[in-house]
């Protein structure tokens, strides 16, 4: 079920509910086990079944692994997990992708081959279940977590609610630990959860629906060329909406957890006020890139090998990042462009980093801008659904259509300008701070008033439950 | 010293933090309690929460109150999952109602009980392509009944890819693929429908209240015309009735519902990317493979002993015109009977049928569409030869 419908809205107040009534912790673990079943069930209920076979299956791989010693072992046990979770994770999500593409290559060598089309539902959230249950064996291989000897427990871990289908991607490390003592009920926690959950939803209902999806759909979908203007507006809108709506699932989603007693760590810290591509990837999907940089970049020999070595780890990282996006080339390129920005940056740095201007306020905002504007053009490959469309938008971003046509009304190139700039704003004051932080500078006044705004504007929208743009990865 | 190479290599590795090692907070693992806590801001929360809850409260009855005072009512909203609703309905020997919004407003489902034998299943939307639902009720091996299909030629033969047409295939796509979510969600939305009149997507939503700002457009922006406000309350069945306020052809809204047609039913512009020769073939062959897709579906369904009626619903004042002009009936209408060989009611063939006066140019009040129904149905029995 989404966050923004009514069903969640009922199904949260009953857990919640539910879930503080009961003093026994064992019974409340099993009510979340239950209830997160519900919730994933409430898409496609077979898939529930999916969900809790590869997480009983990583129990168990995990616990064999945890019983024997000798490296060569192990290793087995890890290569079964990974090939299990891949195996699952390629079929359903990349099976049809590389049949294509299997069509493709063949094609070129001169034979014809007609693969038959595999009519396969893609289980929601299975990028990111995938990777909190992989997240178990890996750290067991790597011997920062002992397998834990409770099903439940990693079963809870695995599909805990809040993070199941859309991030941020919890480790079992990170989360097992939580299961050990029962959280007490604080009223200030539980309340700033309810705060965080009404910022993630009405930015992902106000700002993200309302304000922007619509304008990043026309332009997008628009079949013919246009001017400069509209381009850039839709590819602004686009920026401004996968933030609000990824973030503010990510901010419902650690508010949830917050109610219910449990810590998550932040995905997002105002990204649109990175300076330079390593600073975005700070502050960006963080779950994910911290993941890849663990189980991946450090075991292909992260920056302890030669340079050009580590710059080709880095396009290989970002490769695979893109790639877990989607099944298709255009999320590979976005993947690429970002591994060729970090590589383009290391190399600046080289020259300029250490200039006496470097650090220089008027130099940091040109560099941030420089950011903001390369992270825009990638989103371009991550939006549009073929490469035809990515062209024409990327030429019509540089003025290659000034005769283009105009589809956007001012109405929404103003709603776009408004919120860019005041996303921007807002990322660039609070960049340096944590956000509660800056929440605990305001006078109560301030965050009464804010949280009322954006209470009443979720009311006023009258959103659509419109699905959350991560959901499809 | 170190030389330039060495330097380089130095300073080449990769972003620090990206890369680091995890630290020692990251790789707590089961046993000892957990470090990382979320900091909780020291906020009198329990006050503050007091206040939102009341303001938000305050905000949302002054909103209903002032929906209220302009005349607005609790009604639903008429989207996806209400059709998909209705489609489950659907068994197999069912009368079921599809097309545009004239089928969707003027056809009374009493009336069609009370002359048919059966409730009918009220499947047409406002602006929707009737053809999607055509053949999802087409490839429903099991269906067999009947089909009512309004016609509207700018709707239904609307080529893929054009809002009319998408507006039946999501209503199609929601039905095959609506999760037991969703469908919970719609029973609670029509609980608040019932109750609460603010809840107007049309009109009153943060969306409809920023369209309707009056900032001028870019000269020459290909913006799409506006769409009409609420004008209508829909039922469980998904009976649409015109709103009273509208049912004045003299009053504000009618003539501004009007004005909003005359757009919205006059053919743009070709597009600017494509030679307009090339366009124009494109949108000839499009229409007549639709010709070709509705006698299939037609066939398909009639195969197993269904049945489909044709209906040309009322419309008058300026729109008539403009349809008359743009969509002749010889071009459409006589072609789609003479194609499929299903039976078709024109009502200006019929006396008892005309002269019946579109408000709002496009369809009839809600007193004027049970009357037309009733009129409708002999003729309806007659064609479908019950």
């Amino acid at each position: 079920m989404l966050f923004n419908s009514l069903t969640f809205v009922v199904f949260f107040v009953v857990v919640v509910t539910l879930y503080w009534g009961i003093s026994n912790w064992t019974a409340r673990k099993n009510l979340l086990v239950v209830a997160s079943y519900i919730f994933y069930g409430a898409w496609n209920p077979p898939f529930a079944a999916l969900l809790f076979g590869t997480t009983a299956m990583d129990f168990w791989l995990g616990r064999q692994m945890g019983r024997v010693q000798d490296r060569q072992s192990r290793r087995h046990w890890l290569v079964a997990s990974v090939c299990m979770n891949l195996s699952m994770l390629g079929f359903f999500k990349y099976g049809n992708f590389l049949l294509q593409n299997f069509q493709w290559a063949l094609a070129r060598v001169g034979i014809v081959y007609q693969p038959p089309h595999l009519d396969i539902l893609l289980p929601v959230g299975i990028s990111f279940y995938t990777f909190h249950s992989l997240s178990y064996t890996l750290d067991i291989y790597r011997g920062v977590l002992q397998p834990t000897r409770s099903l439940r427990d990693f079963v809870l871990a695995v599909s805990f609610f809040p993070q199941l289908v859309a991030g941020p991607i919890v480790r079992a490390g990170d989360f097992l630990p939580q299961l050990v003592h029962p959280p007490r009920l604080k009223t200030n926690q539980f309340l700033w959860g309810l705060a965080l959950m009404t910022l993630g939803l009405f930015e992902k209902i106000v700002l993200a629906d309302t304000l922007l999806s619509g304008s990043a759909d026309r332009v997008f979908g628009y079949p013919g060329p246009l001017v400069a203007l509209d381009s850039w507006a839709g590819v602004l809108a686009f920026a401004g909406q996968i933030f609000c709506d990824f973030a503010g699932y990510s901010l419902t989603a650690i508010g949830a957890a917050l109610t219910l007693g449990f810590h998550l760590k932040d995905n997002f810290r105002f990204p649109y006020a990175a300076i330079g591509f390593s600073d975005f990837w700070r502050r960006w999907h963080i779950s994910l890139s911290t993941f890849l940089r663990d189980y991946l970049y450090i075991p292909l020999g992260g920056n302890q090998v030669a340079p050009l070595r580590a710059a080709a780890n880095l396009v290989i990282v970002m490769f695979l990042g893109g790639l877990w996006h989607g099944a298709a080339w255009t999320f590979v390129v976005w993947g690429l462009l970002h591994g060729s920005y970090l590589v383009i940056e290391r190399v600046v740095r080289v020259f300029f980093e250490q200039k006496p201007w470097a650090g220089r306020l008027p130099v940091r905002l040109l560099a941030g801008f420089a950011t903001y504007v390369a992270v825009c053009i990638a989103w371009v490959f991550f939006r549009a659904s073929d490469f035809t469309i990515a062209s024409r938008m990327l030429t019509g971003m540089f003025g290659g259509h000034p005769n283009g046509d105009a589809i956007l009304a001012t109405r929404e190139l103003l709603q776009i300008g408004i919120v860019t700039a005041g996303l921007i704003s807002v990322h660039w004051a609070m960049r340096d701070d944590a956000f509660e932080t800056t929440v605990m500078k305001l006078p109560a006044w301030a965050v009464t008033t804010i949280w009322s705004v954006m209470a009443v504007g979720i009311i006023f929208t009258q959103g659509s439950s419109n699905a959350f743009i991560y959901f499809q990865f | 010293m170190p030389s330039f190479i060495s330097n380089f290599k130095q300073r080449l590795r990769l972003p620090r933090m990206f890369f680091r090692r995890p630290t020692r907070a990251e790789q707590i693992h089961g046993g000892p309690p957990l470090e990382f806590e979320r900091p909780i801001p020291p906020l009198q929360w329990r006050g503050i929460t007091v206040v939102v809850v009341l303001i938000a409260l305050a905000a949302t009855v002054g909103w209903e109150l002032y929906a209220r005072a302009l005349g607005y009512g609790p009604t639903l909203d008429g989207n996806d999952d209400l059709w998909a609703m209705a489609r489950r309905k659907v068994e197999p020997e069912s009368i079921v109602v599809i097309g545009d919004s004239r089928a969707f407003y003027d056809v009374d489902l009493d009336e069609i009980e009370k002359g048919l034998g059966k409730r009918p299943i009220q499947l047409a939307s406002g602006g929707m392509c009737g053809f999607p639902v055509l053949e999802d009720l087409a490839n429903d091996q099991s269906f067999h009944g009947t089909i009512i299909c309004s016609v509207v030629p700018r709707l239904l033969f609307a080529p893929p890819g054009t809002p009319p047409f998408e507006r039946g295939e999501k209503a199609v796509k929601r039905f095959h693929s609506q999760t037991p979510a969703q469908r919970m969600s719609e029973y609670l939305a029509i609980f608040l429908q019932e109750h609460i009149a603010f809840l107007k997507p049309d009109d009153l939503s943060l969306e409809a209240l920023l369209s309707q700002l009056p900032i001028p457009n870019r000269p020459g922006a290909l913006v799409p015309p506006r769409l009409p406000p609420y004008f209508q309350t829909i039922d469980r069945e998904r009976r649409a009735r015109m709103w009273e306020k509208c049912a004045d052809p003299n009053g504000a809204l009618a003539r501004k519902i009007q004005q909003i047609w005359i757009p919205l039913f006059t053919l743009p512009p070709p597009p600017t990317y494509i030679p307009k020769e090339m366009f124009f073939a494109g949108m000839n062959q499009a229409i007549e493979q639709r010709f070709h897709d509705i006698v299939a579906a037609v066939e398909r369904i009639r195969s197993r002993g269904g049945k489909i009626v044709f209906v040309r619903f009322p419309r008058t004042g300026e729109l008539q015109k403009i349809e008359d002009r743009d969509t002749p009936r010889e071009k459409t209408w006589d072609p789609l009977l003479k194609m499929t060989g299903a039976p078709g009611i024109y009502y200006s063939d019929f006396p008892e049928l005309s002269g019946f006066d579109c408000p709002e140019w496009s369809h009839l009040s809600a007193g004027d569409s049970v009357e037309f129904t009733r009129r409708l149905v002999p003729r309806l029995r007659a064609a479908l030869q019950l």
